[in-house]
């Protein structure tokens, strides 16, 4: 018991101090401020090294520091995109840090990004997909909108949306076609990876409705509909918010 | 006969070296060992305040703290805080957490008191009035001085512990609500014990009193 109590006293006191303001506020270490005085209130940061981050115990989020010149070119886009989101509505969804880093991955799946609401925090990998990059933005911070707002955006609700033989995977990287091309073929999916789950359907009907604005048209009656249940409960969060 | 011997001349360089030694070693361990030696100490009845009501003194080994309160920017917090000081809650409670030149914690009621000083649970302590919301909305520079009331991970679980920093900390604003600022004894702070990359203080200093001025 003595020697318990002995090692107990030495791992509290040894415990390595991180003492950087940054890891107190959303425990991610290595990162520095890059902007934080904007409009909207967002904060963004990026990584200096590579960091390591875990989900219960398991360390398997990763992430690298960029290039210099890269992260001012991708910040210039992401902060161009994240610009659309008012400082109210942002408050609202529980967003306030902005990580940028590259080759983001999780259980070494490569991802565009992931988000912590508890943290207020969107990690995104700057050299996602150059063709799908923006939208991802949008498609990534839906997830925050839906993590902080369950009740509205029901998944039992949304799968009775889909034609009925369809069932999604039992998960988002559960499916070996990620692609994220849009598709023509009045399925009732923006693209192959909408089919994931019904979160990421609503994720991709949420980031092309922001994306391409009203340059979205579908002749596809279950598309519409899905429309219809994003446009709706993202106002019911906020009236005053632009699609 | 005794034949009496002169001290050479390296030997009288030697003696006066230890003699020169004797003082240093002396003046260490008496003058410089005293941590508040040339620490001014303000008498806040010798300073005219332009908010006397919102006056707080937190009195620490070397002298006393004097902090402006700012109910207009934090009614809430400033209410809770106020209520704890005039309670003497604060007496004998540890600064706690004390990073140099950057940020000084105190506050834990339940387990950072003097009398029973929990080195595994300080810092998570609860005052027993419970939560108050976080008010953040209003505009407020966190520069030196700065006092703010800390919270958990999670907004709204101010309850009465809070920080004082020794810096500039924009990343603060709008994340921690705000209390007030130290108008007099932010060197006095500097004194405040702390072990260099440890996360609590070991045998760390006390608050000795804290009061509102009126």
């Amino acid at each position: 018991m003595i020697l318990f109590r002995a090692i107990l006293f030495i791992f509290i006191f040894i415990t390595p101090l991180k003492a950087d303001s940054i890891y107190n506020l959303i425990k991610i270490p290595n990162l520095e401020v890059y902007k934080i005085d904007t409009k909207n209130g967002l904060r963004y940061l990026y990584a200096t090294k590579p960091f390591r981050l875990g989900i219960n115990v398991t360390m398997n989020i990763n992430c690298y520091n960029s290039d210099k010149k890269i992260l001012d070119e991708k910040y210039k886009v992401i902060k161009k995109n994240l610009d659309r989101y008012s400082l109210n509505f942002l408050k609202k969804i529980n967003l306030k840090y902005i990580v940028l880093c590259e080759n983001l991955s999780i259980a070494e799946i490569n991802t565009a990004g992931i988000p912590n609401n508890k943290t207020r925090t969107l990690i995104l990998d700057i050299k996602f997909n150059e063709n799908h990059f923006e939208r991802a933005i949008h498609h990534e911070l839906f997830h925050i909108i839906n993590d902080n707002y369950k009740e509205l955006f029901l998944e039992n609700l949304w799968k009775n949306l889909n034609k009925k033989n369809f069932a999604y995977s039992k998960c988002s990287t559960c499916n070996d076609n990620w692609n994220l091309e849009l598709l023509n073929n009045k399925s009732g999916f923006f693209t192959e990876y909408a089919k994931s789950t019904a979160s990421e359907d609503m994720a991709e009907v949420f980031s092309h409705l922001i994306f391409y604005k009203n340059k979205v048209h579908s002749n596809d009656p279950i598309i519409e509909k899905k429309i219809l249940i994003i446009k709706k409960n993202v106002l019911k969060i906020d009236n005053t918010f632009e699609f | 006969m005794i034949k009496k011997i002169k001290i050479s001349k390296s030997e009288k360089i030697i003696l006066i070296f230890i003699i020169i030694l004797g003082v240093f070693t002396f003046t260490s361990l008496i003058i410089l060992k005293n941590k508040c030696l040339f620490v001014k100490n303000y008498n806040p009845n010798d300073i005219k305040f332009d908010n006397p009501e919102n006056i707080a003194i937190l009195n620490a080994e070397c002298g006393n703290v004097i902090i402006e309160l700012y109910p207009d920017i934090s009614p809430n917090a400033v209410k809770r805080f106020k209520k704890l000081i005039k309670l003497g809650a604060y007496n004998d409670a540890a600064f706690h957490r004390v990073i140099e030149n950057k940020i000084i914690q105190a506050g834990d009621l339940e387990f950072g008191k003097r009398e029973n000083l929990n080195y595994g649970k300080v810092g998570s302590g609860k005052s027993g009035l419970g939560t108050i919301k976080s008010e953040l909305d209003k505009k407020f520079k966190y520069n030196k001085g700065s006092v703010g009331f800390t919270r958990t991970f999670e907004l709204d679980t101010e309850d009465s512990q809070f920080f004082i920093i020794l810096q500039k900390e924009p990343l603060f604003e709008g994340e921690y609500t705000p209390v007030g600022k130290v108008l007099y004894g932010l060197e006095i702070l500097k004194t405040i014990k702390f072990v260099p990359k440890f996360h609590i203080v070991p045998r760390p200093d006390f608050i000795n009193s804290f009061k509102m001025l009126n």
